[in-house]
């Protein structure tokens, strides 16, 4: 397993994609945080409603994690791409050669993209603290807040990162074919789901359902200090745990179906 | 051309053995009952034409293509079930599997961790291979001839007992070929077992011991490529062919007229011929072996009715419906 894992690590660090993905990532990340930083205000108090005014906190935390929304959706691509190209460059055919136990093929792949996936992840957040607090502190406004809020919600958007390059991953094992799995999932992940998910949870027998969405149990898992916003339509949502879970649970779905498959496909 | 049996001294190469191994994709039976011994430590040559079903074959005994029916097995186990399979069995499949932004070294370097051999490996056989000074370029500047190079390094990774290739040759220039000749005859004196598939008999006529040849997925004939050739013919070139066939065929010879002034003769003696047409004063302008039988032993073999290729779609045997016939 150790060396099936290593040829994993190998194989993403000796193409110039891990470089070219780290790219997009760092300017996204850096450039939607700091035009958000820059031109969102707090939101006011609303006397009318009972809601107090944003804390600079939480106006922080909303601003870091703003981008997150095409982050997730850079390193889902990056775990589907960690396959998809063996198989669109038949390299498929000597990663089995090399190691015919397919099912640990792929166990190698997981654990190799957590360590990218940490690592795109980091990058990421990294790169929209830096920009972020570079326009917010220029504001006069405060860049950490109070306590340990902020931390703790950078590190629940990398959990999130990482979760859904995870869910690339899976996909990609489920299909083979690198630009329809691609297209497929951007195209669920960015547009169908959030449609989807708004709908029904806008209708009373949708709520219970819609609350388990990718999408929902993302905002789940970066929201929930969120007291102040939005709660003039209070939605029900997951803890972190079950939002971080939810994504587990989607990731091992597609990776095991996936998988399965695999070992019983041929590789011609 | 080495006929005889070499098992080296330090003969370690294993047996494959392919038992009633049958492939359908569909209605298409691309392997047919296919069943044949690969012995340890010589150099078999798979042959076939296009289409045969010699991929489809080796990609099964490599755990690649799941068999529809019998078994492929390396030693007695499926190649799945080898504890570490690249230093067992090396393989090369097609030149074209390899990644184009990956350098030719960092290709072998990422097999070498799977199989857990020493990088110190890789840069021994890019040198063994002839590719050292490619080894820094991305594999997709390479040309054919290296990409069928890098593959083969990447079979010798493991320094495995069973070489499999599928059609090595194809893409290399005569220079090419004529080194992989030679590579090939020296791995086979380390003791190697070595299945060697091609399209062409007369690209691995020289370096093989034995041969298996498919047609249509099914087993054409098999055994020591000495036994093809069969008894070794003369070909002569005279004025007077007749008066010659007859005082060779009083001297107990098979002959066999092939042309307006050429006769052939089965015979290994090619001085007992010129002898002959000496006694008789006739002039000789052509005494050589005849060494055409294989190819169209192989062309025979494969090109009869039965065996007639199924990929090209005008010369399809109609198997049920004859020509004219109302359903």
């Amino acid at each position: 397993m150790g060396a099936a894992i290593r040829s994993e690590l190998r194989k993403i660090f000796t193409t110039r994609l891990w470089w070219g993905m780290a790219i997009p990532i760092v300017l996204l990340a850096a450039g939607v945080t700091a035009l958000l930083a820059a031109t969102s205000e707090p939101e006011k108090a609303n006397p009318d409603l009972g809601v107090p005014a944003m804390s600079q906190t939480q106006f922080a935390i909303n601003t870091y994690t703003g981008a997150v929304g095409l982050g997730y959706l850079l390193t889902m691509c990056v775990g589907i791409v960690a396959i998809g190209s063996e198989y669109r460059h038949q390299t498929i055919t000597s990663t089995f050669l090399a190691v015919p136990h397919r099912t640990r093929v792929m166990a190698a792949k997981v654990v190799a993209l957590l360590v990218t996936g940490a690592f795109y992840g980091l990058l990421f957040v990294v790169a929209a603290v830096a920009a972020g607090a570079a326009v917010l502190s220029s504001r006069g406004l405060s860049t950490f807040g109070e306590g340990f809020a902020v931390p703790r919600a950078l590190l629940l958007m990398l959990l999130v990162l990482g979760l859904w390059a995870l869910i690339g991953l899976g996909a990609g094992i489920l299909i083979p074919n690198q630009v329809a799995a691609l297209m497929i999932m951007v195209g669920i992940a960015w547009i169908l789901e959030p449609i989807l998910g708004g709908v029904l949870a806008s209708q009373d027998w949708g709520e219970g359902v819609s609350k388990f969405f990718p999408s929902r149990a993302t905002q789940a898992m970066l929201s929930q200090q969120s007291t102040g916003i939005n709660d003039s339509v209070p939605v029900e949502r997951l803890s972190w745990p079950a939002g971080a879970l939810v994504l587990l649970a989607y990731s091992a779905l597609l990776a095991g179906i996936g998988t399965w498959l695999t070992t019983r496909r041929d590789v011609s | 051309m080495t006929t005889a049996p070499t098992p080296s001294p330090t003969s370690t190469g294993a047996r494959i053995e392919i038992a009633g191994l049958t492939k359908s994709f569909g209605d298409f039976r691309a392997v047919d009952d296919l069943s044949f011994v690969v012995e340890p430590g010589r150099v078999t040559g798979f042959l076939g034409p296009n289409g045969a079903g010699k991929t489809t074959t080796l990609r099964m005994l490599l755990g690649l293509i799941r068999p529809s029916a019998g078994s492929a097995t390396i030693d007695g186990r499926p190649y799945a079930e080898l504890d570490n399979p690249m230093q067992v069995v090396g393989s090369a499949l097609e030149a074209t599997s390899f990644h184009p932004g990956r350098t030719g070294r960092d290709h072998l370097r990422v097999l070498a961790a799977a199989s857990r051999v020493p990088d110190a490996r890789v840069d021994e056989l890019l040198e063994l291979v002839g590719i050292a000074a490619a080894a820094g370029k991305r594999a997709g500047t390479y040309s054919m001839g290296m990409r069928q190079r890098l593959g083969l390094a990447a079979a010798l990774l493991g320094d495995p007992r069973v070489l499999i290739l599928d059609e090595p040759a194809n893409g290399l220039d005569p220079e090419g070929i004529r080194w992989l000749r030679g590579f090939l005859r020296h791995l086979s004196t380390e003791g190697k077992t070595i299945l060697v598939s091609s399209h062409l008999l007369n690209e691995v006529e020289q370096t093989v011991d034995d041969v298996v040849i498919i047609a249509n997925g099914r087993l054409v004939q098999q055994g020591p490529i000495s036994t093809l050739h069969g008894d070794r013919r003369q070909l002569v070139r005279t004025t007077d062919p007749d008066r010659l066939g007859a005082a060779l065929g009083e001297d107990g010879l098979l002959v066999v007229r092939t042309g307006d002034d050429s006769l052939e003769v089965t015979s290994e003696d090619a001085r007992r011929i010129g002898d002959t047409a000496l006694r008789l004063g006739l002039p000789i302008y052509e005494l050589r072996e005849s060494r055409s039988d294989l190819e169209d032993l192989f062309f025979q073999l494969t090109s009869a009715p039965e065996n007639r290729n199924r990929n090209l779609g005008a010369t399809e045997p109609t198997t049920d419906v004859q020509p004219g016939e109302v359903q």
